[in-house]
């Protein structure tokens, strides 16, 4: 709840800003985008597949033609199933097949920069997201699990490059990748780190 | 113009709110699990133990049924019989000598059968200290002894699962307890099935490679 109710004071201080430039297209956009992530480090050591579940979304206003501020949040499902292997324990041995799941779900402030005027026939940007993510982790030993849920600080760079359909249009493909870090420590895992290619739409509206 | 902007932008946080909590695109890991991998064997021991110090063994002659919380029965059904038989087997292939529960063997195993399916208690470290009524330390020739599980021994359970316990009868008298040194619990769908019994065993006694004579 808390989430929608800053959108919506975000998008209506956004709305309040009336850029003063002469707009190729409106300030305001919003994009969605499919994502697949690949894992490093301990994360890669705890489910070491490469997730092609996930999703991308997010809301930017253009303070001026190459500075915006934004919203993204989205989706990945990082699984993998390890054959039966024994475990060893504090007391002893657990023979299992592990299935290893981690859902993250980030909620981040972004500032974009786009190397290019709007008028470009490509534009490239570079940018930060700061903020959360919820992490949520469950370890099946057979039928069992072992789970966790929690929201960390995450970080995520991103570069990537807007094609407008045609010149001053208001939909744009979009393409991008981001790496994301996140302070996660939690049994096998000392760090959350991906690397996350994402493809989808931008779309201006007024 | 300016109210159709805001609906639009409305909707669009309506939808990318929708879209946050919708989490249908994971992978379960149950959907295509089999029974067999649906299993775990767990092992515990006691690591101040010389399992090679030990000689002889015995083992019950039938099953105990620990049924949603009652605590009297037991039960020798073709299951029972073969995990008698799996059991003897593997502990004979570790080296030990099978002998009668009257030829003073120096390690027991006590078998049970936990049905906890509909039982609503989910942990209850109460089952272990009430494990005389299943196998009282008087059927090993201890009576009025008490069976000591080591503080790991917690269960967690709310399933079917069968449990092997192997305790120590020959430092009964010395340390007037009954001192259960090794347990191997099998979890998961299945576990009561006949046909699994073989690899079951097989499997707790190839993980504890330091059980052997």
């Amino acid at each position: 709840m808390l989430r929608l109710k800053n959108w919506i004071l975000i998008i209506a201080g956004c709305l309040g800003m009336q850029a003063a430039s002469a707009q190729v297209r409106p300030p305001f956009s919003f994009n969605f985008n499919y994502s697949i992530a690949q894992p490093f480090g301990s994360v890669k050591d705890y489910t070491d597949k490469t997730s092609f579940r996930g999703w991308q979304a997010g809301v930017q206003y253009m303070l001026t033609d190459q500075w915006g501020i934004g919203l993204k949040t989205g989706f990945q499902d990082f699984y993998e199933r390890v054959p039966r292997a024994v475990y060893p324990t504090k007391g002893g041995d657990i023979s299992a097949v592990q299935s290893r799941t981690l859902q993250v779900i980030p909620a981040l402030a972004t500032v974009q920069y786009q190397f290019t005027k709007p008028d470009a026939v490509v534009i490239p940007y570079a940018s930060l997201g700061i903020g959360a993510a919820n992490m949520n982790y469950e370890k099946y030993w057979g039928e069992f699990v072992d789970k966790d849920n929690s929201w960390r600080f995450m970080a995520s760079p991103e570069i990537g490059v807007n094609i407008p359909f045609g010149k001053a249009s208001p939909l744009l493909f979009n393409a991008s990748i981001e790496y994301n870090y996140a302070p996660y420590k939690l049994a096998e895992i000392t760090n959350f780190s991906t690397i996350q290619a994402n493809i989808g739409l931008r779309w201006h509206i007024n | 113009m300016k109210k159709k902007r805001l609906l639009l932008l409305m909707s669009a946080t309506v939808a990318l709110t929708a879209l946050l909590s919708l989490n249908s695109c994971r992978k379960d890991p149950l959907n295509d699990m089999t029974d067999e991998e649906s299993r775990i064997y767990i092992t515990n021991r006691d690591s101040t133990v010389n399992f090679g110090s030990y000689t002889s063994f015995s083992i019950v002659d039938s099953v105990a049924v620990a049924s949603n919380g009652s605590t009297d029965k037991r039960a020798l059904t073709d299951y029972d019989k073969q995990l008698i038989a799996a059991v003897k087997a593997a502990m004979q292939a570790k080296g030990y000598i099978l002998v009668d529960k009257a030829a003073k063997p120096e390690l027991a195993i006590n078998l049970t059968r936990i049905d906890d399916t509909y039982s609503s208690s989910y942990y209850d470290p109460g089952y272990w200290s009430g494990w005389g009524g299943y196998y009282d330390p008087f059927y090993w020739g201890y009576p009025g002894y008490g069976y000591y599980f080591p503080s790991y021994y917690t269960v967690y359970y709310k399933e079917r699962a069968v449990s092997i316990d192997l305790v120590d009868l020959k430092n009964a008298q010395s340390d007037k307890q009954i001192n259960a040194i090794w347990n191997a619990m099998f979890r998961g769908s299945g576990v009561w099935d006949t046909n699994n019994v073989n690899n079951m065993v097989s499997a707790v006694f190839a993980q504890s490679p330091y059980l052997k004579k």
